[in-house]
Order: C-alpha cells, then structure tokens, then sequence
C-alpha cells in the first residue's frame, strides 16, 4: 500500500503535524502490538469510524483522537514496564478522582488506567476488532456460553497475549459485580502471581427502597473499604498523594463534567437532533475510567464540539429531520457505535444515558462525616447503579423525567448479573412511574459477536416504529 | 434404603405439615438462605426455622424470566420461581426471610422477593474474608438480624438457649462426620446421593431428634456391607450446591459404576466438619468465625481458589479419590471460572475432572448425552485406575 493509512486516520483525528512527529511510530507500534493491519486501519478511517460515528464534528474527531492517544499509552505498557515505569491499572466501575489524584501525584513516571475498558472503546468502537481478543479468552478459559463479562475476557487476554504489560498493581473495585475482582483472581491464578491485585468490596445489603447512603455503617464500611485498597496502592507504587493532587483531580474532573452536561443538556433539547449517545458516552469516559495523559485532549474536544452544537443549533441544523424522536439509553454504547448508527437509520436519535447522569441527591455536600473517605463512600453510594433496585428506579425516574425522551432503551447489560439482571422490571417500573415508553433490547454493550447487526436490526425497527406512530399521534 | 433412613425421611417430609401446624399455634416461620444464617437464633427466638435451597426442577427457574435477566443461576431463580408457581407451601406462610448477601445473583433475586411484599431481612456477608473490618461487617450484620428475628418475634433471645441449639447443631456435625467417615471405606456402605439428601434432612429435622437418629444410622451402617462395585473409581463432588430435590446427578454417577466418596459443596450442605466452639462467651461471633473464618472460603471469596484447591488435595488424599465432578448450575460465572483454574490445577497433579453443567432440565432427551458422558467419564477414570 503506497498510502500511509496510520498517519491518514490520526490526521483525521485532527493530529498536527507536531503530534504526528511524536505519536505516528507509537502509533503504528500500537496497532502492529494489538493485531490491527493496515487494513484493518483503512477499514476503520474509510468505512467503520465514518459510518457509525457523528465525524462531520471536528469535536468527535478530536474525542476519537484523544483515546487514540490512550490506545498508544496502552500498548506501550510493555515498553515501560522495561523501562522501570510503574503501571498501575483499574477496572469499571470505580471513583476516577482517586486515580486522576494517584496519576496527577506520581507524574509521568507512572501509567495509569483501565485497560480493558480503554481497548474495548478503541478496538471495537473505531476498528470492529476487539473479537480476536474475546475469543482467545474463551479459548483460554472464560468460556462463551456462561455469558462472561466482555471486559474481563479483554483484560484476560490483552494480558496473557502480551499487548498489555502486568502492573505494580490493579486496583479492582467491586461494588457492582462479583466477576470484575475475580477475574483477577483468575489471572493471578493461572499466570502467576505477578499480576498482582488489590482489591475493594461491599455487598449488595441494603432494603429495597432505603438508599444505601443513608446507611451508616454500610457508608462506614464501603469508607473502610475504599480507605484501605487506596493506602496499599499507596504503599505498593510508593506513591505520596496530598491534598492537592485530590483537589487537582477534583477541579479537573469537575470542569470537564460541567462542560459534558453542557453538550448533553443540548443533545437533550436539540431538535432536530445534533448529535447520537455514543459520542455523549465517549466524551463522559474521563469519569469511568482515568485517561493516562490527563484530561487536556478530551477538554479539548469538549470545548470543539459546544461550538460546533451551538452553531448547528442556531442555524436549525440536525442530523435527522425536525420532530424526529429521541430516546435515552441506559448506557448508549460505545464500543459497539452500530447500535446508535441503526436507530438513526430508522429515523431516531439517541442520546443521554441513565447510567452518566446524575440526580439531585448526588450534587448535596451534606455528608454524614467530614473524613474524606467517608465522604467518598457516601457520595458513591449515592449512584442509582450501586443502589438496591429501589432507589436505583427512583434515580432512573428522576433522571428520565429530567430529560423527556420520547422513549427509554435498556438491556445492553445481558451479562452483568447486577447491572443487568434487574432490567426488564426496571424499564417496566420507570415506563409506569413516567408514562415515558420504555423497552428491553437484550444485547451487549461490550461486545456484539452474539448480537450482530442483522440480528438486532428487527428489534431496532421495531422499537423505532412504536415510537415514531407515538410521535405522531402526539403531534 | 435402610430402615433408620426411611425414618428420617419420614420426618423431615413432615417438615411442612409442621410449619403449618405451628404457625396455626401462632409461633412464627422464618426462612433463610445459605450457610452464613445461624439457624439456632431463630429456634431461640421460639420461631420455627426452614432453610430455602429447592431446585432440581426446570418450571421454577424458567417462570420468572419475565421480570429477571436470564444469566441468573437456577437455584436463584428457583427461589423465587417456586413461589411464583404456586408451588412453594413454605415462603407464603413466613414471617421473615433472612438472606445472605454474598453475590448477585442471590442478590437480585432477594428483590424481587421485595418487590413481591415478601419480608425480607438482609445478611451482608461480605467476600474479603482476610480483613478484620470485614469480618467485623458481618458480625454486625447479624447482630442486627437477631434484633430483626426479635421484633418479628417478640421475643428476647436468650444466649443460654442459643448455646443449647448451637450445641445440638455441634452433635448433628458429629453425627455427619462419623456417617462421613464410612465413606472413606474402600467400598462405602453409604453413597452421596444419600449422604446429601441426609444433610438437607437435617435441615427439617428437629435436631436433638436428627442428632439421635444419626448415631442409629451410624450404627446400623458402620459394620454393612459395601453398596457398590468393587474397585468402583471414588469421585469428589465440588460446587456451588445440590439443591434440595435435585438428585439425579449423583444418582446417575453412583447407577453407572462410580462412587462419590468426599463433597465440597458451598451451599445446601451442612459445614459438618467444623463444629461452632463455644468455649468463649459470645454465640454469635463463634458461629461468625467458624463460618466466615474457619471453613474454607466460599467461591465467591477472595482470594479462594487457591485456598479451596489445598483443601480440595486434601480430600484427594484423605478419600483416597480417583476424579473429581465439577457440578456447576449454569450460568454461575464465578464457578465457571474456578473450574478454568481447578481444570488446570487437578491437570497438572494428574486428576481427571469432568464439568457437568445444570439447568435443572432432566427431560429424557437431555438425560441421554448426559449419561453418556458420565459413563465414558467413568470408564476413562476406571482406565487410568
């Protein structure tokens, strides 16, 4: 090929000529460690990226840009392991100011992040090719028909493949599934006892209905919990984080998220639509997962994409015609874009997800106790997904209510035995309390091999017929 | 089946024909789950406790897909499919339902229970067995279930009593333990499929009279003659749990040749070879610290594995065993990925391993490849014999 496809697509994520000269052999080392041909790049710059993201915004092209750089970082790990950098890796979901404060308190000479999340976005969402990696994990192990977690398989076989190097230390947090922390069990298990975990746990205990942060000695308990995996990380990488690096990480993440719900309040209200879920879900996955290089590459993108929104607004612009509808998610996926790409083909937009947004309880700075673990504890389990089913549907209403969709999806999570066991009661519950449509779509959010395009595409139509005929007769 | 065995069968069928009969009495049913509920506060409360481990039958688990996702393991879902049929005489006369909080599945479906109306109280039990403040959760947690058990009651439990109860549930692991012993035989008077259903008997049974009645099986079995094929290969059954009712697995293992000599079940059996030491002056954390601390870590702890696999060469070593079966409810991701371990653990020391997998459907036509595997299963352990 006389092209060079890698130098092509990072220029479409708006790389300069400056980053080209730092990034491009990283790049290429990158894709070449992680399996991607140049083929597979071409596919991923002509065909896959165009298709099924919302590229016409230079912000969406800078937002893939900055994973692209998480990618790179990702599959350096090796190299700087070699080089005698520590690396330390998380997993979904957790308390990202906790990282973003370990990461801003060590500096370069660390790597941080979540790894299986970061290839999943990356691989599958802008190169459809995370596949080799899951089906090396079932081969090895974590067998397909147990419906296992996708990102575990990824973490599994990123690792007992070599593209990722084994960290100083994984810091797994476990306060939604039971499969996150005993995949590395498994890994440690089977590859020894360099991949070395840590990891943070509470049971799901709470009634039905009685929000868990009301409970003391449960927010006592997730507070110890939470203390305890922080200091042994601490202890572990010998790493001294102050008080200015939590407020580091707290101003940054706070001023990002404001300018996030800036985009989605707008994707939200818009009309015509501007803008599809998948996008609001990568640009919000600075809070689920820490970006190695910081945050300054996604603010970046942020701030392209207000501008560009709040033209296309004003000039009465959209990306399907006036009136169409527009559902919420419960988490509109990213690593699997065809999904968002298929409604849009059936004339409906998605946008906001449950799962990202926030009710009003979360932003109160009344705390049972003013030690900051506590406070940590209790604002996480201030979170509908770590609730009981209960107050998690009273947040799902709230959150609903806020937005107005025209309809509600849920179902992405067929192999999360928390996150989603309970949705089919739950779309029933939050349809009845807000007379909003809600529907069950089993499938993955993760990983689409066992639901493909064709098989998913009768359900979509579906679902988009029901509510365009409701549009319609409400107009 | 021996005659003291029919007797205790006897008994413990009378089980719900009890309860009824003392709720009509006005004394209270409270039902629980899992081995990490002590039984005896409810007896000492004056409340007739049962324990919610059915399964072995496909309509339950299948009747509630309409409301629950459909990767929950069957014996879950059976606890809240039973009583959705109709089928459960149990859960519609309870006061209280105690369930363990240890793992999703349990979890979600406890709230389904909830959503339902049922009355539902909560045991937290939580996985990281190795820290001190863990342990110290949970012993609060079930300091805070006897206070719920009292309330539901009204009635003050008496230590003096728990101790009493505690000490018959300490003869009741006696009685198991020298009934377990037999097996160790080279031909066992007694097979699995009994030995569990004994224990999900001792569940029902009142104790002082299962105590009684173990030491008479004990010694109605202890000088019989072997029940099985000579040089029948000795197998170890490890898992999650064999549920009340769900018996054909073992049956079929012990009708095709093979004998299960050892168990290593995490639910549905009693931990009879640790008995609550109650030479201390607290009950409660006793019984929290043989559970939690002394027993070998659940699956779900962590770590585990490694741990349970020691334990589980041991038995090796102990009965003598010449394969292990891995029995695992389907759709049980944290058992499936402890068998990725323990399949390549017991390789590399030379065990033969098969995974038999459940969902509870025995039909005629999922019944034929099953038996065919487990006989080839057998004929290759016998091989390697």
């Amino acid at each position: 090929m006389n092209r060079d496809v890698y130098k092509e697509l990072l220029e479409f994520c708006e790389f300069t000529e400056e980053d080209l000269a730092k990034e491009l052999d990283n790049f290429k080392y990158a894709c070449n460690q992680s399996g991607l041909t140049e083929d597979d790049v071409l596919f991923a710059l002509n065909d896959w990226i165009p298709k099924n993201w919302n590229v016409q915004y230079k912000g969406v092209r800078k937002m893939i840009g900055a994973l692209m750089r998480e990618f790179i970082d990702v599959c350096m790990t090796p190299v700087l392991k070699s080089e005698g950098k520590k690396i330390i890796y998380g997993i979904l979901p957790a308390y990202s100011n906790l990282y973003y404060a370990l990461k801003y308190a060590a500096g370069p000479d660390v790597y941080l992040s979540f790894p299986d999340i970061l290839l999943t976005s990356v691989l599958n969402g802008y190169f459809h090719k995370s596949a080799p990696y899951l089906n090396q994990a079932e081969d090895d192990g974590i067998t397909p028909g147990c419906r296992h977690c996708p990102l575990n398989k990824m973490r599994f076989s990123a690792y007992t493949s070599g593209l990722i190097a084994a960290p100083d230390v994984i810091w797994s947090w476990g306060f939604n599934c039971d499969e996150g922390p005993k995949t590395d069990e498994l890994i440690q298990s089977l590859t020894g006892e360099e991949w070395n975990y840590v990891i943070s746990r509470a049971p799901h205990d709470s009634l039905y209905g009685v929000d868990d942060d009301t409970i003391v000695r449960r927010v006592e308990f997730v507070a110890e919990e939470l203390r305890t995996g922080f200091n042994t990380i601490c202890d572990i990488t010998d790493i001294k984080v102050l008080p200015e690096h939590f407020k580091e990480a707290s101003d940054n993440l706070n001023r990002l998220s404001f300018k996030v719900a800036q985009v989605t309040q707008m994707v939200c209200k818009a009309d015509p639509p501007i803008m599809t879920g998948n996008v609001l879900t990568s640009i919000a996955s600075f809070q689920l997962f820490p970006y190695n290089r910081g945050l300054s590459f996604m603010e970046d993108a942020v701030d392209t994409m207000i501008v560009e929104l709040r033209q296309m607004m004003k000039e009465g612009k959209g990306i399907l015609p006036k009136g169409s509808p527009k559902v919420g998610c419960f988490f509109a996926s990213a690593p699997v874009p065809w999904y968002d790409r298929m409604f849009l083909e059936n004339g409906v937009c998605t946008t906001y997800s449950l799962t990202t947004g926030i009710v009003k309880k979360q932003l109160s700075q009344e705390f049972i106790s003013d030690d900051p673990f506590m406070i940590m504890a209790e604002t996480w389990l201030r979170r509908g997904t770590i609730q009981n089913m209960g107050s998690d549907v009273e947040s799902m209403v709230e959150k609903v209510l806020a937005n107005s969709p025209d309809g509600v999806i849920m179902g992405f999570f067929d192999f999360d035995r928390w996150l989603g066991a309970h949705q089919k009661l739950a779309a029933k519950m939050v349809e009845e309390r807000t007379g909003i449509p809600h529907f069950y779509m089993e499938s993955d959010f993760y990983d689409d091999r066992d639901y493909s395009q064709e098989a998913m595409r009768t359900r979509i139509e579906s679902i988009s017929q029901v509510l365009k005929m409701r549009k319609d007769i409400e107009e | 089946m021996s005659k003291v065995m029919q007797e205790i069968e006897k008994l413990a069928l009378g089980r719900t024909a009890e309860l009824k009969k003392a709720k009509k009495e006005g004394r209270k049913v409270i039902q629980y789950t899992g081995s990490f509920i002590p039984e005896e506060y409810i007896r000492a409360a004056g409340a007739e406790p049962y324990l919610i481990c059915r399964g072995g039958e496909p309509e339950p688990p299948e009747v509630i897909l309409n409301d629950m996702l459909r990767f929950l393991n069957p014996l879950a879902r059976s606890m809240a499919g039973f009583y959705k049929l109709g089928t459960d005489p149990v859960t519609p006369i309870s006061d209280l339902i105690i369930a363990h909080q240890s793992e999703c599945h349990i979890g979600r479906i406890t709230e389904l229970l909830e959503i339902w109306k049922l009355p539902i109280a909560k045991v937290g039990v939580p996985v990281d067995w190795n820290r001190d403040f863990a342990f110290e959760y949970y012993v609060g947690n079930l300091k805070e279930m006897v206070e719920k058990i009292e309330e539901v009651t009204g009635n003050k439990v008496d230590d003096t009593k728990v101790r009493e109860y505690m000490e018959l549930s300490n003869q009741v692991f006696a009685g198991l333990r020298k009934i377990d012993s037999l097996r160790k035989k080279e031909n066992p008077p007694i097979g699995a499929a009994e030995f569990i259903k004994l224990n999900h008997y001792s569940y029902m049974v009142e104790p002082k009279m299962m105590a009684a009645k173990l030491d008479e099986l004990y010694e109605e079995l202890k000088d019989a003659p072997g029940k099985f094929d000579k040089d029948a290969p000795r197998l170890l059954l490890f898992g999650h749990a064999v549920a009340i009712g769900d018996y054909i697995v073992p049956r079929v293992f012990e009708e095709s040749g093979a004998i299960i000599v050892a168990d290593f079940l995490d639910e549905g059996i009693r931990p009879y070879k640790w008995d609550i030491d109650l030479s201390g002056d607290d009950p409660l954390r006793a019984f929290a610290k043989s559970r939690y601390l002394e027993k070998p870590p659940v699956n779900i702890f962590q770590p585990a594995w490694k741990t349970r696999f020691e334990y589980i060469k041991d038995l090796i070593k102990e009965y003598n065993i010449d394969g292990v079966i891995s029995y695992q409810l389907v759709f049980d991701e944290i058992y499936n990925m402890e068998y990725t371990c323990l399949s390549k653990w017991l390789g590399d020391i030379g065990v033969p391993l098969i995974k038999i997998e459940t969902s509870y459907e025995y039909t005629r036509e999922a019944m034929a490849p099953l038996v065919t595997r487990i006989e080839s299963f057998i004929d290759a352990v016998k091989e390697g014999k």
